[in-house]
C-alpha cells in the first residue's frame, strides 16, 4: 500500500498541469480592438451612411440573416452618435455619403484572413456591390489582419466610398477602419450599456477619425 | 498567498535543512543503505525579475528519481511544472503601429522544466534525516498567455534550465521506503518570449517543494 501512495500522489499532481486563470474578471468587459489604414484620409467629406441592418455572421450556406430591428437600432445608434460627435453627418442617401459603416454580429467562430480570398467562403458577408452595384471585385484591406472572430463578437468596418470609381480601373473597395468588439454572449436588454461603452471606447482609441 | 507566508515556508525548509545537517550523524551499523532516491512534491513557485508576472503560486508539482552512483552522489531525472498568474486592470495597448487594443488581461506563465538531476547526500546511513544538495540541469518549455474575454494570445519557447536546491528527506520507517521531502530551490532558464506588452527575457524562480519521498 505504501508503494501506491507516491504513485497516487504523482497522478494527482500531474493530472492537470496548466491552470487557467479565473476568467470571470476578464469577461466583465468587452475587448475592443481597432485597426486603421495609415494612409487613409478621414476628412475627405462629412457624410456617412449606415445600413439599417446588422448582419449576423452564422453558419456557411445559411445565407444572409440580420439582427432584430430593435437590437440593430441600438447598435447602429451607438456608432452613429459617435460619428456625429466627431463632426460627421449621417445621411440617408447612400450615393451622397463619403464613408460607409457596415456592422456584423458574429454568431459562430470564423477565421477571416486577408491573405486569402476569405469572402469566397462567406458569400453572405457584406459585398462591395452593396455600396457600388456595378463593382465585381473584392474588399481591399490596406493593413494585415488575421482574425479569429469568436462567438459573440461585433465587427464594424468603415469603407472609404471614394475608393471605387466607375472611371478608374485601379479602384479598390478599401476598408480604412476596422473595429472588433468581443465578449457579447447574447443580445439582451442588459447588453446595451456595456456595448455602448465598448463602441465609445473604439472611438476613444481612434482619435484620427475626425472631420 | 501572501509574500510573507512564502518566506515563512522558505525559512522553515532552510531551518529543517540546517538542523538536519548539524544534528544528523551516520549510524552505519543500524540503518539501511538506500541506493536510490525519489520524490513527488507539491511545488510553490515564485518567478521574479520579469515584467510578465511576479505572483507566487502553489499550482505546481515536481517528480524526480535516480540512483546513487557512489555512496553519496546520485544521478537521476526530473520533471516539474508550475503556473503563475497575474491580473491586469483595463488598459489600452498598441500591438502594431496602426492597431489598438483595450482589454482586461489575465496573464499566465506556464513552465515545464525537465532533465538531469544530480544529488549529493551528506550522510549515507542516517537514521531519520537525509539532508542533500542538488542541481537540476535540462531544458524548459515556457508558455506565456494573455487571456482576454473569450480568447487568449500566447507565445511559447524552449530554453536552457538550471536549478540548485537544498533539501531534506525525513524518513518514517527504518527501511527508508517512505517519508517526506522538503526542499528549497532557485532556478534560471534562458527562455525569451513576448505577448502584447509583457515579456520574459530569462526566467528566474525561487520556490519550495513539499512532498513524499520513497
Amino acid at each position: 500500500m505504501k508503494k501506491l501512495i507516491p504513485l497516487l500522489f504523482t497522478a494527482l499532481l500531474f493530472a492537470s498541469c496548466e491552470k487557467e486563470p479565473n476568467l470571470d474578471e476578464v469577461q466583465e468587459d468587452y475587448v475592443v480592438y481597432t485597426q486603421y489604414d495609415k494612409d487613409a484620409n478621414f476628412s475627405k467629406g462629412k457624410h456617412f451612411y449606415v445600413p439599417d441592418s446588422v448582419l449576423v455572421v452564422s453558419g456557411k450556406g445559411r445565407g444572409a440573416t440580420y439582427l432584430d430591428a430593435s437590437d440593430a437600432n441600438d447598435i447602429i445608434n451607438a456608432y452613429s452618435i459617435q460619428m456625429e460627435k466627431r463632426g460627421y453627418v449621417k445621411t440617408a442617401d447612400k450615393t451622397e455619403a463619403n464613408y460607409g459603416l457596415q456592422i456584423s454580429y458574429v454568431e459562430s467562430t470564423y477565421y477571416f484572413i486577408n491573405s486569402v480570398s476569405w469572402w469566397s467562403d462567406y458569400p453572405w458577408y457584406w459585398s462591395p456591390t452593396y455600396w457600388w452595384p456595378w463593382y465585381d471585385g473584392n474588399w481591399y484591406y490596406p493593413y494585415q489582419f488575421i482574425y479569429k472572430y469568436t462567438y459573440g463578437s461585433l465587427i464594424c468596418e468603415m469603407i472609404d466610398l471614394s475608393s471605387v470609381s466607375e472611371v478608374s480601373s485601379s479602384s479598390k473597395p478599401t476598408v480604412i477602419w476596422n473595429n472588433y468588439i468581443t465578449g457579447i454572449y447574447y443580445i439582451d436588454s442588459n447588453m446595451l450599456p456595456r456595448l455602448v461603452k465598448a463602441v465609445n471606447q473604439s472611438f476613444e482609441q481612434s482619435p484620427y477619425i475626425k472631420f | 498567498m501572501k509574500t510573507v507566508d512564502y518566506f515563512k515556508m522558505l525559512l522553515v525548509v532552510v531551518a529543517v535543512f540546517v538542523v538536519s545537517l548539524v544534528a544528523t550523524t551516520d549510524i552505519k551499523a543500524q540503518t539501511t543503505y538506500k541506493p536510490y532516491f525519489g520524490n513527488v512534491d507539491w511545488q510553490f513557485n515564485a518567478p521574479f525579475g520579469n515584467d510578465f508576472t511576479n505572483r507566487a503560486s502553489g499550482w505546481g508539482a515536481n517528480l524526480e528519481g535516480g540512483l546513487f552512483v557512489t555512496t553519496k552522489v546520485g544521478l537521476g531525472l526530473f520533471v516539474s511544472y508550475s503556473t503563475n498568474h497575474k491580473s491586469l486592470p483595463m488598459e489600452t495597448l498598441h500591438p502594431t503601429a496602426t492597431s489598438t487594443l483595450t482589454a482586461k488581461q489575465s496573464r499566465s506563465l506556464f513552465q515545464i522544466p525537465f532533465g538531469v538531476d544530480v544529488r549529493y547526500r551528506f550522510y549515507e546511513r542516517s537514521r531519520v534525516c537525509d539532508p542533500y544538495v542538488g542541481l537540476k540541469i535540462g531544458t524548459s518549455y515556457v508558455q506565456l498567455s494573455s487571456y482576454m474575454s473569450t480568447f487568449r494570445v500566447y507565445d511559447d519557447c524552449w530554453g536552457f534550465y538550471m536549478s540548485p536546491e537544498i533539501g531534506t528527506n525525513l524518513w518514517l520507517n527504518s527501511e527508508k521506503s517512505f517519508g517526506f521531502n522538503m526542499s528549497a530551490y532557485y532556478s534560471f532558464s534562458t527562455n525569451k518570449a513576448r505577448v502584447l506588452d509583457g515579456h520574459v527575457n530569462q526566467v528566474n524562480n525561487m520556490g519550495v517543494r513539499v512532498g513524499v519521498a520513497f
